[in-house]
């Protein structure tokens, strides 16, 4: 086989990069502990570790954006600087963050051009930008329209502008944090059909997932980080989920919870012809009825976008219902101010947690308090009561193992899984009677996977009722009694657990009832 | 560190902004005004008495700049002539604030002086009425001031003082309703209260009695000290053909500009303009406050802190109509001017206001 | 009386004087703009609008040379601005609090150095009107548009300007993404520094000219806080404009004329008082932009301080 040098945008390939000996420490914590890393070109190389293990950590230092405390970096075998994105773009390093780097209010030609020189000197030359990132784009078969504005974009079409946007700057070394944590399955696997041609063609691709599954089916070789060392690297052909389940965690998983035997009781929660818009000012919801009972999980599935957000939003009071009914208990709670919503004990895990779940700025013991923090024991006539506030965050961080140095540590240093662990835990500790739980998994390792999901079956047996608005389908027939079906803001059907299959459950979210094709 | 460079940019710009408006020590020595105050030639039945061993001690607050040649520089030019009759600053000594058109700012600078001990605060701007009303009490043993009011609350350690300039108002419009030849006036106003006010309608009654044919346009901007407005002000009567123009308050500098760049006619009022646009001013009313300041002083002196009112005008030399030696005014005109300033003194000429 | 408002010199003159007022709104309007779109809010116009004036108004009294006072008014606006984007950029200083201490800084040095390098009000002989050879001929037209001084010309073209800039240059492409998402800026090695640094201190130097246009082209005179909040107003009008430039020009534009209308309605013995007819510019504007609102979002990181990490 005679490989060519070059890479189809033009740009030399990197033949291999080392990372030796990274040591790079934060106040508090050493998130990188002369951790080595090597890729070469033409293989994913993925990197697994639990939340905080410092997988973005190590990535930033190889992209530019931090500097590391030790170690050293060879680009094909000599020592080089990597001071700023800008000397690794330089390099042909580009990497896709795990929050999204875009700006919304920009087009994609405009995102794609922001900070290279132009052919037209001081002026954008956004014609030329767009043709080549169609060119670019059709080489991979990527969807988009440069003249889009980003905001009115899928995740899954911005997830692409970020690839095109690396592509663009001739990046032979791909950085992937994270990039299926918010995609459908769909998307999943166009994603992997580009990265596969991305590899065919010369490039070198690092890949951060917490789905074992994926990590096996695009990988060539995994390397494991434990708090911030490396603890090994294998060949993805020599190992299973399994093993590298319990390498990552080091004790056994379980992938199949116990689910039990529980009395489902009253309906807790219920919906009466409920529609409301969207932010795209079309319909969200259409119709929708349905009842979560006491003891019950009701599973709500469907590709993103279809309702699932707005269906979240109606029931918290963050959104406009236009028509219908909410009840919670029996007491009609439609287009109730979401604090008052709050007061009647029904929590929310919100898809966007970074957004909508936490203030960043705040420490993990307020965020911790965020919605009790006016009550006893929080706050005293007004005044807040540290220590019951701090031994609360002290409790939820050792429950639900958050990693972080402190409970006074801001928000926004934790690592993205933790981020996610802090609402959660917020949201279950406080005795519920309904919960809403929006891709409550999103972007947790496998061991807080599987807390999580047990928490949610112990708050079941405890007579709450749960709606679990998923797009994991595993995730959905584990975990539910009920399932949902979500399309177009409307449900397709109401399928009982017993009757529930992988195959009809994906015919209900394309829109197709089985009946009538059948 | 950051924090230090951070506080000390801060505390520089506070500092500055400090110095920069409020709480100026006067200078201590004053050259001695031009021209001799024609207030002291008035029947001075309360000449202040000899210099005592400690100083009389003057703090005053005052909206705009000491040189906003309006408002505030008729105080303070009538300080500098109360220092110079008793004899220096031995005898007379003053502090001023300036530019505390913030009214919150003022207030504090006049409970801070009252603090310190002057024997007399003068709070020289309507607007700091009610201020005035709540630290005056806190300060029994201290006189304060108030203008321009007649109001003195009731209250035993204020004074009021005001200028009837609806007097000198008049003496203008009865001259410039002579020298207008388009018989258009145009009046460029603060805010249509006070002081103002009461120039205003008697420069329209002095315009009336005249030549009832005139017009007189009259705009209030609204503002004291947008000096951008009043120069628009100005623009908008010279279009509508005003040939003449008057205006009082500090931001007319900007309207004053404009009539010369239009050849216009100017009236001034509260502070001598001539030296704005020596070619178009005619003649300005000037407060002679020393003739008030003299008054309270020697009550002060007497034991007497407050209650009275006093009103500066005409008749008692606290206001002077001054010519602009520049301007070519006719002696007919001239004389025109002292026969209407005599009837208003000897009250053959009574001013009506609407 | 209404009807007069409607002959011909009314009309010209409420156009005239409206497009004159708006000059030192749209400098430092524009200025501002260019600050909030990369991010940064700069409360500090008025005291560099007045340290310009004063600059301005001092060189070119003691010089004789409107340009050196010009020029002068802008270097000082420059530098005002320098230290306002070295206390928000380098220091993450909260914005609102160190625009108002340099708005304090601007209004107490330019008195002080008023008292001590003048002490008494004056005048100087300010930019001449140029007339447009033809246009400024045209009945009315002429009179409004084309019988201005330089700086009501180049307040105009700065509009445009500051428009190409902004949406067809590399600058202003980076500009954008700096107040939208500086991560993201960062992250495609776009210093978000040296972009602050720009655009603040190209705020204060249109501040500058806004000032000067005050004391050497429209008014030619300085006095202590001769600006009494316009440039408070100019940021306003930013959030009005809805942070483009020609929303800017319409806010700047609808604020003056009907403060020039208003002047000419008691001008003509309209009978509305007038504590009511001046208060029609503020009323005005606050409800155009309520019947408009909704429309624009501020740029997401205005005021935020930016910081990678360390
Ligand atoms: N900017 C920062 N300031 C302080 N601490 C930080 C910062 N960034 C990361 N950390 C800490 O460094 C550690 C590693 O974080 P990192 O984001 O690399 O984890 P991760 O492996 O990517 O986790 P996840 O799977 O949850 O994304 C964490 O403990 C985190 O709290
Ligand atoms: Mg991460």
């Amino acid at each position: 086989m005679t490989e060519s040098t070059k890479l189809p945008s033009g740009k030399p390939r990197i033949e291999t990069i080392e990372m030796r000996g990274i040591t790079k420490r934060f106040p508090g914590v050493i998130a990188n502990d002369k951790a080595d890393f090597d890729i070469h070109a033409g293989e994913v190389h993925a990197l697994l570790g639990e939340n905080g293990a410092g997988k973005s950590t190590l990535m930033k230092i190889l992209y530019g954006m931090y500097r590391p405390d030790e170690g050293e970096i060879l680009l094909n075998g000599k020592p080089v600087t990597i001071a700023s994105p800008n000397d690794s773009i330089n390099l042909g390093i580009g990497m896709i963050h795990q929050h999204f780097m875009l700006v919304p209010t920009l087009t994609v030609a405009e995102n794609v051009a922001l900070g290279l020189p132009s052919s037209r000197g001081a002026l954008t030359d956004l014609d030329r930008v767009s043709k080549r990132i169609v060119e670019l784009a059709s080489i991979y078969g990527l969807k988009i329209d440069p003249s889009a504005y980003v905001w009115q974009l899928s995740v899954g079409q911005q997830q692409r502008v970020e690839i095109i946007k690396a592509l663009y700057r001739g990046a032979a070394l791909l950085i992937l944090d994270e990039p299926t944590a918010v995609l459908t399955p769909q998307e999943v696997d166009e994603l992997f059909v580009i990265m596969r041609q991305m590899v065919k063609d010369g490039h070198a691709l690092i890949f951060i997932s917490h789905k074992l599954h994926e990590v096996v089916e695009i990988s060539n070789r995994i390397t494991v980080l434990r708090d911030g060392r490396r603890i090994g690297t294998r060949l993805t052909s020599e190992t299973t989920k399994q093993d590298l389940a319990n390498w990552m965690v080091g004790r056994e998983i379980g992938f199949a919870p116990d689910r039990g035997k529980v009395e489902i009781g009253e309906a807790r929660l219920k919906l009466e012809k409920v529609e409301c818009g969207s932010d795209r000012g079309t319909p969200g919801l259409r119709g929708v009825s349905i009842e979560v009972r006491s003891g019950e999980i009701l599973g709500i599935a469907g590709v993103s976008g279809n309702g699932q957000r707005e269906l979240a939003e109606a029931i918290t009071g963050l959104r406009k219902v236009t028509t219908g009914r909410v009840f919670l208990e029996g007491k009609d709670i439609t287009n109730f101010a979401p604090g008052d919503i709050t007061e009647l004990n029904l929590s929310y895990i919100p898809e966007e947690r970074m957004r909508d779940g936490m203030i960043k700025d705040f420490t993990i013991a307020e965020n911790m308090i965020l919605r009790e923090h006016h009550k006893m024991p929080y706050s005293r006539m007004g005044f807040l009561n540290l220590s019951d506030i701090s031994k609360h965050a002290d409790e939820l961080i050792a429950k639900f193992h958050v990693k972080t140095p402190s409970r006074e540590t801001h928000a926004k240093n934790l690592s993205g899984g933790n981020i996610q662990k802090v609402v959660l835990a917020r949201e279950i500790s406080r005795n519920p009677r309904a919960i809403i739980a929006a891709q409550p998994t999103r972007g947790l390792d496998i061991g807080a996977t599987e807390y999580v999901r047990e928490q949610l079956l112990i708050e079941r047996r405890k007579g709450v009722a749960v709606m679990l608005i998923s797009e994991d389908l595993d995730e959905i027939l584990a975990l539910s009694d009920r399932i949902a079906v979500l399309y177009e803001g409307q449900v397709m059907d109401i399928v009982p657990r017993s009757e529930a299959t992988p195959e009809r459950l994906g015919l209900l979210m394309a829109g197709v009832h089985p009946e009538v094709s059948s | 560190m950051k924090k230090f460079v951070l506080t000390l940019v801060l505390a520089l710009a506070l500092v500055l902004s400090a110095c920069g408006a409020p709480a100026t020590e006067a200078p201590v020595a004053t050259e001695a005004p031009a021209e001799v105050p024609a207030a002291t030639e008035a029947p001075a039945a309360t000449e202040p008495p000899a210099a005592p061993a400690e100083p009389f001690r003057v703090a005053v607050v005052m909206p705009s700049a000491i040189n906003d040649l309006a408002f505030s520089q008729s105080m303070y030019d009538a300080l500098v002539r109360i220092q110079e009759e008793m004899g220096g600053p031995e005898a007379f000594e003053f502090v001023y604030s300036e530019g505390m058109f913030v009214v919150d700012d003022a207030a504090a600078a006049i409970r801070d002086y009252a603090t310190q001990g002057y024997d007399l605060v003068i709070a020289h701007g309507s607007q700091y009425g009610s201020s005035l009303q709540e630290i005056a009490p806190d300060f029994p043993e201290t006189s304060f001031a108030w203008g321009t009011t007649a109001d003195t609350f009731g209250q035993p350690n204020i004074f009021a003082y005001e200028a009837a300039s609806q007097e000198g108002g008049y003496v203008n419009g009865v001259l410039a309703a002579t020298l207008s030849q388009s018989a258009v006036i145009g009046v460029v106003g603060p805010i249509e209260t006070g002081d103002a006010k009461l120039y205003v309608d008697g420069f329209g009654a002095g315009v009336a009695a005249t030549n009832p044919d005139v017009t007189v346009n009259v705009n209030y901007i609204g503002s004291f000290s947008d000096v951008a407005l009043a120069s628009e002000a100005a623009t908008t009567h010279i279009s509508a053909g005003a040939d003449v123009l008057t205006g009082t308050a500090q931001m007319v500098v900007g309207a004053i500009g404009k009539a010369e760049e239009n050849n216009a006619l100017w009236f001034g009022t509260q502070s001598n303009q001539s030296s704005l646009a020596p070619s178009i001013v005619v003649a300005s009313q000037v407060y002679h406050w020393e003739v008030t300041l003299r008054e309270i002083i020697a009550l002060i002196n007497e034991g007497t802190l407050g209650g009275t009112s006093f009103k500066a005008n005409l008749a008692n030399g606290g206001e002077v109509i001054e010519f602009n030696p520049d301007y070519a005014l006719s002696d007919e005109a001239k004389a025109l001017a002292e026969t209407t300033i005599q009837g208003i003194i000897d009250g053959t000429i009574k001013i009506t206001l609407p | 009386m209404i009807s007069d408002l409607f002959s011909v010199t009314v009309l010209i003159g409420i156009l005239a004087s409206g497009i004159r007022l708006a000059t030192p709104y749209l400098y430092a309007a524009i200025g501002e703009t260019f600050s909030q779109k990369s991010g940064v809010l700069n409360l500090g116009v008025e005291g560099q609008m007045l340290l310009g004036a004063f600059a301005a108004f001092y060189v070119a009294l003691s010089t004789g040379s409107l340009w050196l006072g010009m020029l002068t008014a802008m270097i000082v606006g420059a530098l005002m601005g320098l230290a306002m984007a070295y206390v928000t950029v380098n220091l993450h200083a909260q914005q609102g609090i160190s625009g108002i201490g340099f708005y304090l800084f601007g209004l107490g040095m330019s008195d002080l150095l008023f008292q001590k390098l003048m002490g008494n009000v004056e005048t100087v002989k300010g930019f001449p009107k140029i007339y447009i050879p033809g246009l400024s001929d045209i009945p009315g037209i002429g009179e409004i548009f084309f019988s201005q001084n330089i700086l009501v010309y180049g307040a105009y073209l700065l509009v445009p300007l500051a428009w190409f800039v902004l949406n067809k240059t590399t600058l202003g492409l980076k500009i954008r993404s700096v107040g939208e998402n500086p991560d993201a800026a960062d992250s495609l090695g776009v210093s978000v520094a040296r972009i602050r640094y720009f655009t603040i201190i190209l705020g204060g130097v249109l501040s500058g000219i806004a000032g000067a246009s005050l004391s050497i082209a429209l008014l030619n005179v300085f006095q202590q806080n001769m600006t009494s909040g316009l440039g408070f107003i100019a940021v306003a009008l930013v959030y009005f404009g809805g942070w483009r430039p020609v929303g800017v020009l319409g806010g700047a534009l609808l604020f003056s004329l009907i403060n020039s209308l208003q002047l000419w309605i008691q001008v003509l013995g309209i009978p509305i008082p007038s504590d009511i007819a001046v208060m029609m510019p503020y009323v005005l504007t606050i409800l155009v932009l309520v019947a408009t609102v909704s429309r624009v979002r501020s740029p997401s990181a205005l005021s935020k301080p930016f910081e990678r990490e360390n």
